[in-house]
């Protein structure tokens, strides 16, 4: 059994691979060399996990707000650490400043439409509402329920939230390699156990449970890493992994 | 197809009790406060209700919206197995399925409301024009073993042999075009 000192010891190694790649040329998801992952490569460090995230596209109180809804979608609780743990925002960021910069204006519209349903509706900003009150304004979002509020949401507010819940569903168990997933909490929360270029005949036995690897698919030397590129691709996402 | 639907969800006309439904935050036939509405907290109101028949064993709650363009009225409020010795609801049960229910409707159940939630949502109409919301309340003679999450139609199909009373308490919402507000 990986013990969490180990887990966090191999995330330095797979984030160091990253940031080593995240200098060249424009195979990297932008950010991935900054705050986040660390000069030293190491998602481990203390001082790395509680240093301010210097954000590229959101702005300071969009980012808050984001991380206040992603809280509700994958919360926190008795099964582990949840999406802002995982660093799903950190994710949407970078994703916003590279691949998926056609939807920031979407977010700047959908993240203020979401804020002033929030006062009119419930009377208080998002973050000051109730655990509670959140979910129900999130069900509201969800449902399309909010899109005739007045609250300026572009088209229904439902494609909002579906837009919302996708990078944030990304952004906890995608690859490490493009800024969220950060200690493999999404895969740990899922009982993923990794991406691995070989399986063993003992390993795919009945009943056996693999070894988690953790590590990014990109540091394995048969994915390549042009395939990551911010560049938009055939989904839009700008990459084809 | 839809005649074969209104047919096997109809309930029997005959011998049903008439109930009394009131509410202490909504009046018949006036607006639904913003509370009970998508544009403000959305929870659901506390509903009363007198005249069930002695044999009533539980009461089952639905809340539709017939206004809608669609062929079927649009559903908001699912809520059965309410205990037969309860006289209402109060406002706003757990919106988490695994929280308890308040002790005096303890072993009820959602159903599914017509955004896909086995929660209350309230009235979210699009602009245009009033709608009328009808909260109708349903005496059962039986205790029914019901999954959670049934809906609308899977509730009135289960439920339909065993009313023996029904009542109703119907209000209104609007929303403005937007350049009204």
């Amino acid at each position: 059994m990986i013990t969490r000192r180990d887990l966090l010891k191999v995330a330095g190694v797979a984030a160091g691979a990253v940031a080593r790649d995240a200098g060249t040329e424009d195979r990297a998801m932008p950010g991935l060399s900054n705050t986040v992952v660390g000069p030293a490569g190491s998602l481990a460090s203390a001082e790395m996990q509680s240093a301010p995230i210097a954000w590229l596209a959101l702005t300071a109180d969009e980012a808050d707000l984001l991380t206040a809804i992603v809280a509700r979608l994958i919360p926190s609780d008795a099964n582990g650490p949840g999406a802002v743990e995982a660093g799903a925002v950190v994710y949407i960021d970078r994703g916003l400043a590279g691949a998926l910069s056609s939807s920031r204006e979407a977010y700047r519209r959908g993240l203020a439409a979401l804020e002033r349903y929030a006062r009119t509706s419930r009377g208080a900003p998002f973050r000051e509402l109730s655990a509670t009150d959140r979910d129900s304004l999130l069900i509201d979002v969800e449902t399309g329920a909010a899109t005739g509020s007045g609250a300026g949401f572009d088209g229904s507010s439902a494609a909002f939230f579906a837009m919302l819940r996708a990078h944030t569903w990304q952004g906890t168990f995608g690859d490490p390699f493009y800024g969220g997933n950060r200690n493999f909490i999404g895969w740990d929360l899922l009982g993923y156990p990794g991406v691995r270029a070989t399986v063993t005949a003992d390993e795919q036995r009945l009943g056996v449970v693999p070894a988690p690897v953790r590590r990014s698919a990109y540091d394995s030397e048969m994915f390549n890493k042009a395939t990551a590129s911010a560049r938009p691709g055939p989904r839009g996402h700008g990459h084809t992994a | 197809m839809v005649l074969l639907w209104a047919a096997a969800v109809s309930l029997p006309a005959q011998n049903l009790q008439p109930l009394t439904v009131t509410s202490p935050t909504i009046r018949a036939g006036e607006t639904i406060p913003a509370d009970h509405t998508a544009d403000g907290r959305n929870i659901s109101p506390a509903l009363r209700w007198s005249g069930a028949p002695p044999s009533t064993r539980e009461f089952a709650i639905i809340c539709d919206d017939p206004d809608v363009p669609m062929p079927q009225p649009f559903v908001h409020w699912v809520l059965y197995q309410i205990p037969g010795t309860a006289m209402g609801v109060p406002e706003s049960p757990p919106i988490d399925p695994a929280a308890p229910m308040p002790a005096e409707i303890s072993g009820a159940v959602h159903g599914l409301s017509g955004f896909r939630r086995p929660i209350y949502r309230g009235p979210a109409p699009p602009p245009g024009k009033p709608h009328h919301y009808h909260f109708k309340v349903y005496a059962i003679d039986a205790v029914l073993d019901l999954r959670p999450g049934l809906t609308k139609a899977e509730l009135l199909d289960a439920i339909k042999s065993h009313v023996v009373g029904e009542g109703e308490l119907v209000a209104v919402y609007e929303r403005k075009p937007a350049g009204l507000r």
